[in-house]
């Protein structure tokens, strides 16, 4: 897998099933308690790790796969710093057309809201593909003043 | 996990959202706003106790918004939290839902 270059305070795989949110949300919540000034940003974790998730295993082919994703988290520099690696077919998500979000409600298609957030919330995301992966590398900076969300 | 509850007041049938609306909760929050939508002429969604929302829980708010649209109901979403309304805002929910802050009844 290619994002073991750096090293991460969290560091989990995931099966490809969606049940696995649940221990994807406990794994952020674990996380976020290491580091006061993380809570409000637990959201946001399990948002844009839950969208990656779900799309690599509804659409990437990562159904069924053991140790499908993997996930690495680090909090330094008032920035949490995430890889996010996935074994489904190549999908280069900085590349992915941009969601309508101005679309009137009978006009909203399915599709590409997940990664309209993903894009709102992490900066800097990088891809690469890897031996066989999906790789991401993203982070995402902690107001000093948190926001609720 | 997701809990879903519904019940009549004031005219309104108001359906409780509590916890988690994500990947795996979303059908079944579609299938509870759908199912008021179908009885009822004014359905009040309580998302005061909705922690957290996923692209799959707004596409199941997005979903029951269009059905009742198309039968002429009034859907309102009530007191989302601040964390909810923010995605809301991310996606342009807000714009195309009908979002307010307390509920109707």
């Amino acid at each position: 897998m290619g994002n073991s270059d750096i090293p991460y305070e969290s560091d989990f795989c995931l099966n490809g099933d969606i049940r696995e949110l649940e221990r994807l949300a406990g794994e952020v919540a674990r996380f976020c308690e290491q580091h006061p000034g993380l809570a409000d940003t637990e959201f946001q974790l399990n948002l844009v790790l839950e969208e990656l998730f779900v799309n690599a295993v509804r659409h990437g082919g990562c159904d069924g796969m053991t140790n499908a994703a993997c996930v690495r988290m680090r909090y330094d520099n008032g920035a949490v710093h995430v890889a996010f690696s996935d074994r489904g077919a190549p999908f280069d998500l900085t590349k992915a057309p941009e969601a309508d979000i101005h679309a009137p409600l009978a006009g909203r298609r399915r599709g590409g809201l997940g990664i309209h957030l993903v894009r709102q919330i992490m900066r800097g995301v990088t891809y690469r593909r890897e031996d066989g992966w999906n790789v991401l590398n993203m982070e995402h900076a902690v107001e000093q003043r948190q926001e609720t969300l | 996990m997701i809990q879903l509850t519904e019940e009549s007041k004031s005219g309104w049938c108001v359906v409780g959202v509590r916890g988690r609306a994500d990947a795996e909760s979303a059908d079944a929050l579609e299938a509870a706003l759908r199912s008021a939508v179908e009885g009822h002429p004014k359905v009040a969604a309580d998302l005061a106790g909705l922690d957290y929302i996923s692209s799959a829980g707004l596409r199941a708010l997005i979903q029951a918004a269009r059905a009742a649209q198309s039968k002429g109901v009034e859907l309102a979403f009530c007191s989302p939290t601040a964390s909810v309304k923010k995605v809301f805002d991310m996606s342009g929910l807000q714009q195309i839902l009908k979002v307010q802050g307390d509920m109707p009844c």
